[in-house]
């Protein structure tokens, strides 16, 4: 069943590519394809896969010949693609509250129907969530495969929690090669790490772009980008990705055109966007809004070391704001609003998640201290059962409605 | 020239005439039921009848409430919330807070010194404490809505607490508590802590403190002065209600139309 949607969407994204006409809008596609085929790669039985956390380090494991990608990108494919109810409703069936993540109820569902394909290992990581960790247990035990645990520390990159976790990754390649039967390569990791780096300092021009007003970004541009684009790293597909978008985005900058039409509010979007469809970035766009910034779509870590890599990989790891307390979360949102002039910030709450709800009073604080209101909704990002458009769109307008009379319009 | 405001609620349909001095000239509420486009119809014709003037006569419309895209011929679709906070200023000068619960939503709306919305928050994800909440719990007791207030007053412990807020949940736990004997009164006094409860823990996401704020509710359950007793209670603050509390989105939407008009 996925296997063929992912085929068929990489072969229609080509189809659409090749008719497109020069001047036309590319780089989503672009990126959109390099997803498909990910997804068909993974779901294909023919490459060695690895089932993983978050944050685990995509470029490395490439670097080691595996295909990886984190379990809740296929709930939030079977979200987009309307396919997700019936792998929430087998997860309830077998006692998965409805308050569970979605992401995670979704994978699971998966599982028991029998559409996750088996993975030769798993590669766990304790943060962002324990959810996530649970998911990927459960499915080591499915699946009868080993799962090898990535434990990042809470405290934020001090050089001790860098240096326990790059011992963790040292034990993560030979984990890997025991279960490949083949010893790591380090030219080929570190050419891996080489082509992450040239994505990063293209990722970094590519938002340095995106601040800009207009906001070169068109509506779905940069949903779920960068948490999705972590997943090239380490390929040439990833660099190729990035300097599309930065080409595509200087050219609308230098000629002033911006993505979104008739863009009056900016506004910053926190965590994970809503995975199912929903009308909810068109009707932004008829109010004259656009999402100019996600949170997730920020650079936080330096370039790693190709020769040495471990220390750099476990520090980007750490700098990740979702790992520990969250200041440096609040300090990074702060930034972004700064940087992207943003009006507003939307933080969707998803439901059952630690970081989508724990911490959102002091999110909102920490912003409203910075002058950025903050509109929380209470969404599931996954199970579109829960969601109520009428109730979300008085939200959303009242919200605009309060920021267009804050700026006296 | 009059100037109109629709407020299309899940339950109930309100509409307000001002005139070009934003002085009501009439309103009118008519339940929206099953079709909110005839109820939409109803109200607007109700209104124009009881002012005695025609369609020419109106120089714009805003229209608000959940159906507020589905009215034709506006000049803008506003929410309830901004409205809400517009026919509160209008009616009742000072207001700092304002709680609305109408019929599937519950609100609660900071303003500025100014009157505007300066935050807001909505209950979310059921419509526990709402009118409808209100409406399944009187049909548990199998007594009238309109009771609801009447019961409240006569109830002597008040110490009775549900469990539940779930509309399902709650009217199950109303119905074992008639069967193990307990007072209709206290049951009724109960449900209206246990909403005060709920709108106390929305107005804390947008005002920590109330000390010194000047708070109102509008909405039709503030027609219940059981539930606006309990609020006043948990608040710890005097709640003050307009004569008619239902109208004031309606009236916020008029006013509001009357502002924008050329």
């Amino acid at each position: 069943m996925i296997l063929p949607y992912f085929e068929s969407l990489a072969s229609g994204i080509e189809s659409k590519l090749a008719a497109l006409a020069p001047d036309e809008p590319v780089a989503r596609k672009r990126f959109a394809l390099e997803i498909a085929r990910l997804g068909v790669r993974l779901f294909s039985g023919r490459e060695r896969l690895a089932w993983c956390g978050v944050l685990a380090p995509f470029d490395l494991l490439h670097g080691l010949g595996v295909t990886s990608c984190f379990t809740e990108f296929v709930g939030a494919m079977l979200a987009s693609t309307g396919g997700v109810e019936p792998m929430l409703e087998a997860a309830e069936g077998r006692g998965y509250s409805t308050d569970c993540c979605g992401y995670h109820r979704a994978v699971t569902g998966a599982m028991l129907q029998e559409l996750m394909p088996r993975p030769d290992f798993l590669i766990a990581t304790t943060a962002p969530c324990s959810g996530g960790l649970a998911l990927n247990e459960s499915l080591a035990r499915h699946f009868a495969r080993d799962l090898f645990v990535i434990d990042v520390p809470n405290r934020g990159p001090d050089e001790s929690s860098v240096a326990y976790l790059a011992d963790q990754l040292r034990a993560m390649t030979r984990f890997v090669e025991e279960h490949t039967g083949e010893p790591a390569d380090p030219g080929r990791i570190g050419a891996a790490i080489e082509r992450s780096n040239q994505a990063r300092e293209l990722l970094l021009e590519v938002y340095g772009l995106a601040r800009a007003r207009p906001s070169p970004a068109r509506r779905r541009d940069l949903f779920n980008f960068g948490l999705v684009v972590s997943l090239l790293l380490g390929s040439q597909s990833a660099v190729e990705v990035a300097r599309t978008y930065r080409d595509e985005f200087r050219r609308r900058v230098e000629a002033g055109v911006g993505g979104a039409p008739g863009e009056r509010v900016r506004l910053m979007w926190l965590q994970n966007r809503i995975q199912f469809r929903s009308p909810l970035e068109e009707a932004l766009e008829g109010l004259g809004a656009a999402v100019v910034v996600d949170e997730l779509n920020a650079v936080t870590w330096d370039a790693v070391d190709p020769a040495d890599p471990y220390p750099g990989l476990a520090r980007r790891i750490l700098t990740v704001p979702l790992v520990g307390a969250v200041d440096r979360r609040i300090a990074l949102l702060r930034r972004l609003a700064r940087d992207y002039q943003v009006d507003g910030a939307i933080n969707p709450c998803h439901w059952g998640c630690r970081q989508g709800s724990g911490a959102r009073g002091l999110i909102e604080a920490g912003l409203r201290q910075a002058g950025v209101p903050v509109l929380n909704l209470e969404v599931d990002c996954i199970d579109p059962r829960n969601f109520a458009p009428g109730q979300l769109a008085t939200r959303l307008e009242a919200f605009l409605e309060l920021i267009r009379a804050r700026a006296g319009g | 020239m009059v100037y109109l405001g629709i407020d299309i609620g899940s339950l109930s349909c309100d509409a307000v005439l001002v005139d070009e001095g934003e002085r009501v000239v009439a309103w009118r509420v008519v339940p929206t039921g099953a079709r909110n486009l005839e109820a939409i119809a109803a109200a607007r014709r109700g209104v124009l009848e009881q002012a005695g003037v025609d369609e020419v006569s109106v120089a714009a419309t805003v229209a608000t409430g959940y159906g507020r895209n589905r009215v034709d011929g506006r000049l803008a679709a506003v929410t309830e919330i901004t409205c809400h906070a517009r026919g509160v200023r209008a009616l009742l000068p000072g207001t700092r807070l304002l709680v609305d619960i109408g019929g599937q939503d519950s609100k609660a709306i900071l303003l500025d010194g100014e009157g505007r919305v300066a935050e807001f928050a909505m209950n979310d994800k059921c419509a526990a404490g709402t009118g409808r909440f209100l409406e399944a719990m009187a049909r548990g007791l199998q007594v009238e809505l309109a009771d609801l207030a009447e019961l409240d007053r006569q109830a002597t412990e008040r110490t009775l607490t549900l469990s539940s807020m779930c509309t399902v949940f709650a009217e199950s736990e109303v119905v074992s508590l008639i069967a193990e004997g307990a007072a209709v009164a206290e049951i009724v006094n109960g449900l209206h802590r246990a909403i005060a409860a709920r709108t106390q823990a929305l107005v804390r996401r947008i005002a920590p403190a109330v000390d010194g704020l000047q708070v109102a509710m509008s909405g039709g359950v503030a027609r219940n002065a059981g539930v606006v007793s309990a609020v006043s209670a948990a608040l710890g603050r005097e709640v003050s209600v307009p004569a008619e509390p239902d109208t004031v989105g309606a009236l916020g939407a008029a006013l509001i139309a009357r502002e924008r008009h050329g």
